[in-house]
């Protein structure tokens, strides 16, 4: 027991000790920091309309009704012209000055209350519209547009309304379920990634970098215990691991409103509190899941690492690792309702369902439980297989 | 005189062989799979002696170390060190003995300062104890001066010297040193031996691997000289040089060993 905490002493001294490997860890969420927090505002300024911008509308032939409708719902006036302007209407949306173009048949709105579906002969009235797709305040126009004829369209002919009146249009979800759900789908994965991706490096220079410069065998020659080292280097990894994952999950989490935009829809959801999403249970079962599961990804990275000879072998042999992590990870955004129970004994997927479950609060604390267990016990095989190949010749000295 | 003396160390028919890859049989010349490196390998060693193993490169001289230090297993024969087995109690051998060889490298991160109280820590040394050994071992050889710099900025014989101190660390009855002065200076060298002088003062029995006759000359109580992964000849240093210098001996046997060689292919 004191050799395992002498040699993590060891390993936290090397890591904290070395700016060096704080900036290489903690750069990942920096950067998601950075670029997602320029992304989003960068994104919505891109697509969004300008709220200050006055649409520059022209219509030939307007009905009344539809040109003031149009007026109410976006403050502007709809400029009226001839058929010989259509030409130079259409130029000026194509360089961006001008909105939208509408072009109505003559005596439009007595054709389309005249028009019968079941008896006409000829098509229907059809209306014109051109707009500039690339431009959001044109897109804007469009949509604002197709909305106010849509509702002019059903008005003529109302037989039935659905949801009239009704709050949220008769979704009954919460804005706290709407969240568990996103929440549910993602988090896990990205929960999962980020834990393998924080252990990774560590690993890599801690076992494999070890073993290929030769500082290892000066451990092998000593008294320690191979299983001391063995349980000493995966548990300073799980430490250090989790707190990588953490700096980076938090930059994430952070920096979410901004990729989402603050203040929109998605904005409000990221205030809806998350305390009171969760109970201090749910709490309690997902830390559970995540240190257990950690110790498995280490324990696996560990093996891996141990087996390369060199760091940059071990790079390589850890890549189809972290596909099978990200299939894991994915399998959660597909959940349908809870799996049996023995497939929460699977390493990893029983993981990402449990922590799909608890995000999602429709879970059995006892298929979480048995998912942990599995966790720590598959963690400790790895440890006892990690032993072996300390003690084993073939593995630390061969070349 | 010797019989009296107590066998520290005992090596029973040593042998280890390890394969080589086509690459490698390719370049050799060889349609055999596995080279022999050591073949049965017996000798003694006698408490507070020291005792040479000299050859040419490549006669399976670290090899052999290699075993007795418990870093890699025989595929046959076995070896005692103060009355453990080196194949069952590879552990308890550990730590028994210093091992010094230049494959055993210290982290460039830390400074030897660090090290040497990580190891110390390692091997269960009271602290006070260990403090005052690191004092003066420390300033036997001058590793105080650069106590506090990584590893990565030290000089090889800075290294070399810090690499023996860690090796001693726990103060070991057994010491076993592949090529200590290899890549020294003449001043560094002369440290080391005369610390291997002072160490077998102290009781301690010393193993040391080199290819320079001199040093074995100087230096050595007894020694055995591998060719080839076997013990060609082991006597004390007296009865070698009886009639020629080690070195026109070594060349004798070398000859001879070659010739005989060649004569069981013909």
């Amino acid at each position: 027991m004191k050799n395992i905490l002498t040699i993590m002493s060891k390993e936290f001294a090397r890591f904290f000790g070395d700016r060096r490997m704080i900036m290489m860890t903690i750069m990942p969420a920096i950067l998601i920091y950075a670029i997602y927090s320029f992304m989003g505002p960068a994104m919505h300024s891109a697509f969004a309309p300008d709220a200050d911008h006055t649409p520059r509308i022209y219509a030939v032939n307007a009905p009344e009704s539809i040109g003031q409708s149009i007026e109410q719902y976006i403050q502007t006036r709809v400029i009226g012209i001839n058929e010989s302007g259509i030409e130079e209407a259409k130029e000026k949306i194509n360089s961006k000055q001008a909105d939208l173009l509408m072009i109505f048949p003559i005596g439009f709105d007595d054709a389309a209350l005249a028009y019968d579906v079941h008896t006409a002969d000829s098509p229907a009235p059809n209306i014109t519209i051109y707009y500039n797709s690339t431009e959001p305040n044109s897109q804007n126009a469009f949509r604002v547009a197709l909305h106010l004829l849509d509702a002019y369209e059903s008005s003529l002919a109302n037989k039935f309304d659905i949801n009239r009146n009704i709050e949220n249009n008769g979704d009954m979800a919460s804005t706290e379920d709407f969240m568990a759900n996103i929440v549910a789908s993602m988090l896990p994965m990205m929960l999962l990634i980020f834990l393998y991706s924080g252990c990774m490096g560590l690993a890599l220079e801690s076992i494999t970098g070890e073993k290929e410069r030769g500082t290892l065998a000066t451990l092998l020659v000593s008294p320690l215990k191979r299983r001391e080292l063995a349980i000493g280097k995966i548990l300073s990894l799980a430490v250090l691991s989790f707190l990588a994952g953490a700096v980076t999950a938090a930059a994430t989490i952070l920096s979410l409103p901004n990729l989402m935009g603050s203040g929109g829809e998605a904005g409000d959801l990221f205030d809806a509190n998350i305390t009171e999403i969760y109970n201090i249970t749910d709490y309690a079962l997902l830390a559970f899941v995540i240190l257990s599961v950690l110790l498995l990804l280490v324990a696996m990275i560990s093996i891996v690492s141990a087996f390369s000879k060199t760091v940059k072998e071990a790079g390589q042999a850890a890549a189809p690792l972290m596909i099978l992590v990200m299939v894991a990870g994915i399998s959660g955004m597909f959940g349908t309702g809870q799996p049996d129970t023995v497939y929460f004994m699977l390493p990893l997927y029983g993981s990402v369902q449990s922590m799909g479950g608890i995000f999602s609060r429709e879970y059995s604390s006892l298929n979480v439980i048995i998912a942990c267990l599995f966790n720590l016990l598959y963690a400790g095989l790895g440890g006892f297989v990690l032993t072996k190949m300390f003690n084993s010749e073939k593995v630390m000295f061969s070349r | 005189m010797q019989k009296r003396m107590k066998v520290i160390l005992k090596a029973e028919g040593l042998c280890k062989t390890f394969k080589l890859s086509q690459k490698q049989q390719k370049l050799q010349n060889t349609k055999q799979k596995t080279i022999t490196a050591v073949d049965n390998l017996s000798f003694e060693a006698y408490e507070s002696e020291i005792y040479g193993l000299l050859g040419p490169n490549g006669a399976g001289k670290t090899t052999a170390l290699r075993m007795l230090a418990t870093l890699i297993k025989p595929d046959k024969g076995d070896a005692f060190i103060d009355g453990l087995s080196i194949k069952t109690e590879p552990e308890k051998v550990r730590a028994k003995i210093g091992f010094l060889t230049s494959e055993l490298k210290l982290e460039d991160f830390f400074t030897p300062n660090y090290l040497y109280d990580f190891f110390a820590k390692i091997h269960h040394i009271d602290q006070n104890i260990a403090e005052a050994r690191k004092r003066e071992l420390f300033s036997k050889f001058g590793i105080d001066e650069f106590a506090e710099v990584k590893v990565a900025n030290l000089s090889t014989g800075m290294k070399q010297k810090t690499s023996l101190v860690i090796s001693i660390v726990h103060d070991p009855n057994i010491i076993i040193f592949d090529e200590p002065t290899n890549g020294l200076d003449v001043l560094t060298a002369r440290v080391v031996t005369d610390f291997l002088t002072e160490l077998k003062a102290q009781g301690k029995t010393i193993i040391v691997s080199t290819h320079i006759f001199s040093l074995v000359e100087k230096l050595c109580d007894r020694a055995g000289i591998i060719i080839d992964g076997k013990m060609i000849v082991c006597d004390t240093i007296e009865n070698l040089t009886a009639d020629k210098p080690l070195e026109d001996i070594f060349f004798d046997i070398y000859a001879k060993t070659a010739e005989e060689k060649e004569g069981g292919l013909r």
